[in-house]
């Protein structure tokens, strides 16, 4: 089972993780996130300069078969996004945690990010 | 209750994820539906459609109750021969399509999934109604429907029955031993390609059968197919998916299954679909592909310069075409191949064109298979 959870990352119970860079986080799906889901065939992004509410819509990505929101781990501003996954959605099943990235945001409240869980509890919990 | 198919077990050693449908818990992917897709239209894939329904249908007035309840003339339809057709209710709107198959002492019908209860007491209900000597027995749970289908079906099939399959012709149906098991083999199926499907009875036989056609289709990469990878190869080419396509009440017109009528016998609803026929003012099911990026729905709405003109009733990415395809109701005067209409995806319009079915004609994959 491709279920890789990486050290140093932070995750949600919904299966986003986020690399914290002071205050700006890079989000994404996580490795069992990407096989529950197989095929990725679509993102819909959000548009830069998006204000993102903790738990609503970021953005969207289907498979063959189905429609899955991610959403947002944080309160936060969209600052940057994915543009190459338009055009290869297939690098979030090839790369989770790499060139499958979806979406940077400009975290509003540095101290929510304790609250996320790190990579033993996400481990845990799947 | 769910049911399971009596190839639950083997399913899931082989890797299989599953879903309920229809009452039935069945594999929805193995691999990918992409990989699965594109081995069924490239080469062979096996595919456990139990949750299919199996009706007898025995007696002397037999094929009068077949003509009476479907569009198609049973009189036509000689031993050895199935028939893809429809059952309509008396206003018209289609209970079911479904196959029957002539198999010279009786009939086998096929009707959908969880549909068995209400096909055979409709028939049921029509024989008696008509005074006519003949039964519908609803036989579903006695049977293990496999469904073997691609251009390598044959060849695979073939090492397993000492009858030439050459001898089925589309659409032919009968009496054979695959792999040892007394089986009804039709040369039918939902995919489009060279297939064929096997109606395995007692079920506990099924399980040889099935893994002895692994084996004999191992030198051309066979693959066990979920139901995911059924839908989008049977959306490509713009076959009817009865839950989707006819819910809510839909005629044979606006499904446009108008070829499946024959005008020239009396059958349930036939007053009603002349009557909307003349009228001409329907919605048709339409073919739409995507021009923009993005996947429709079933549930969708069509539009028009902002104003809805239809509904999308099933809706995916082409693994072929690698676009968005759509099938879907629309306004009869706008329906004209080439017409762009817009799709609203999450309240975005996505725009579509209106195209001729199928979406991916019969030689398509052998024009782009280098770049499959």
């Amino acid at each position: 089972m491709a279920d890789e959870v990486r050290d140093g990352l932070k995750y949600t119970e919904t299966h986003e993780w986020l690399k914290i860079k002071g205050n700006r986080a890079i989000v994404g799906i996580t490795d069992h996130a990407q096989a529950e889901l197989t095929d990725i065939v679509f993102v819909e992004l959000p548009t830069v300069g998006k204000i993102v509410n903790k738990g609503e819509e970021l953005c969207v990505v289907e498979s063959v078969k189905s429609v899955s929101e991610v959403y947002s781990p944080v309160n936060g501003k969209v600052v940057n996004v994915n543009k190459k996954l338009e055009d290869s959605p297939e690098s979030i099943n090839k790369s989770p945690y790499d060139d499958g990235w979806l979406v940077e945001l400009e975290i509003k409240d540095r101290s929510e990010v304790d609250k996320l869980l790190d990579a033993v509890a996400y481990k845990k919990s799947i | 209750m769910v049911n399971r198919s009596p190839l639950y077990e083997l399913q899931k050693k082989l890797g299989a994820r599953f879903t309920e449908f229809a009452g039935f818990e069945m594999p929805i992917q193995y691999t990918s539906i992409r990989d699965e897709h594109l081995t069924v239209r490239k080469s062979v894939g096996i595919f456990d459609v139990t949750h299919m329904s199996n009706l007898w249908i025995t007696g002397k007035d037999s094929m009068k109750l077949l003509g009476l309840t479907t569009v198609a003339d049973a009189t036509k339809v000689g031993e050895k021969q199935s028939q893809y057709t429809v059952i309509l209710r008396e206003n018209g709107t289609i209970i079911d399509d479904t196959i029957f198959m002539n198999l010279g002492d009786k009939y086998m019908m096929i009707p959908n999934a969880g549909m068995n209860v209400i096909v055979t007491k409709w028939l049921n209900d029509q024989a008696k109604k008509h005074k006519l000597d003949t039964k519908a027995e609803d036989v579903s749970m006695d049977f293990v429907i496999l469904a073997i289908q691609g251009p390598k079906s044959k060849d695979t099939l073939q090492k397993l029955t000492s009858v030439d399959l050459n001898s089925v012709k589309f659409f032919g149906c009968q009496y054979i031993d695959i792999a040892g098991a007394p089986c009804i083999i039709s040369h039918t199926g939902y995919t489009g390609e060279l297939g064929f499907e096997l109606q395995i009875t007692p079920p506990k036989k099924a399980e040889t059968v099935f893994n002895k056609i692994l084996d004999a289709g191992k030198e051309f990469g066979i693959k066990p197919i979920g139901l995911g990878a059924r839908d989008t190869l049977r959306l490509e080419k713009c076959f009817m998916l009865a839950g989707n396509e006819f819910h809510g009440g839909r005629t044979p017109l606006e499904a446009t299954l108008g070829w499946t009528i024959n005008w020239d016998h009396d059958f349930i609803g036939k007053g009603a679909l002349l009557k909307q026929k003349e009228q001409e003012n329907y919605d048709r099911m339409t073919c739409l592909l995507c021009v923009d990026k993005g996947i429709p729905r079933h549930g969708c709405v069509i539009q028009k310069d902002g104003g809805n003109v239809g509904i999308v009733t099933s809706g995916t990415l082409s693994p072929c075409l690698n676009m968005g395809i759509a099938m879907g109701y629309v306004r009869h005067d706008i329906r004209a191949e080439g017409n762009v209409l817009d799709i609203v995806v999450r309240d975005k319009p996505l725009k579509t064109k209106v195209v001729k079915p199928p979406f991916v004609p019969k030689d398509w994959v052998q024009k782009n298979l280098e770049n499959l």
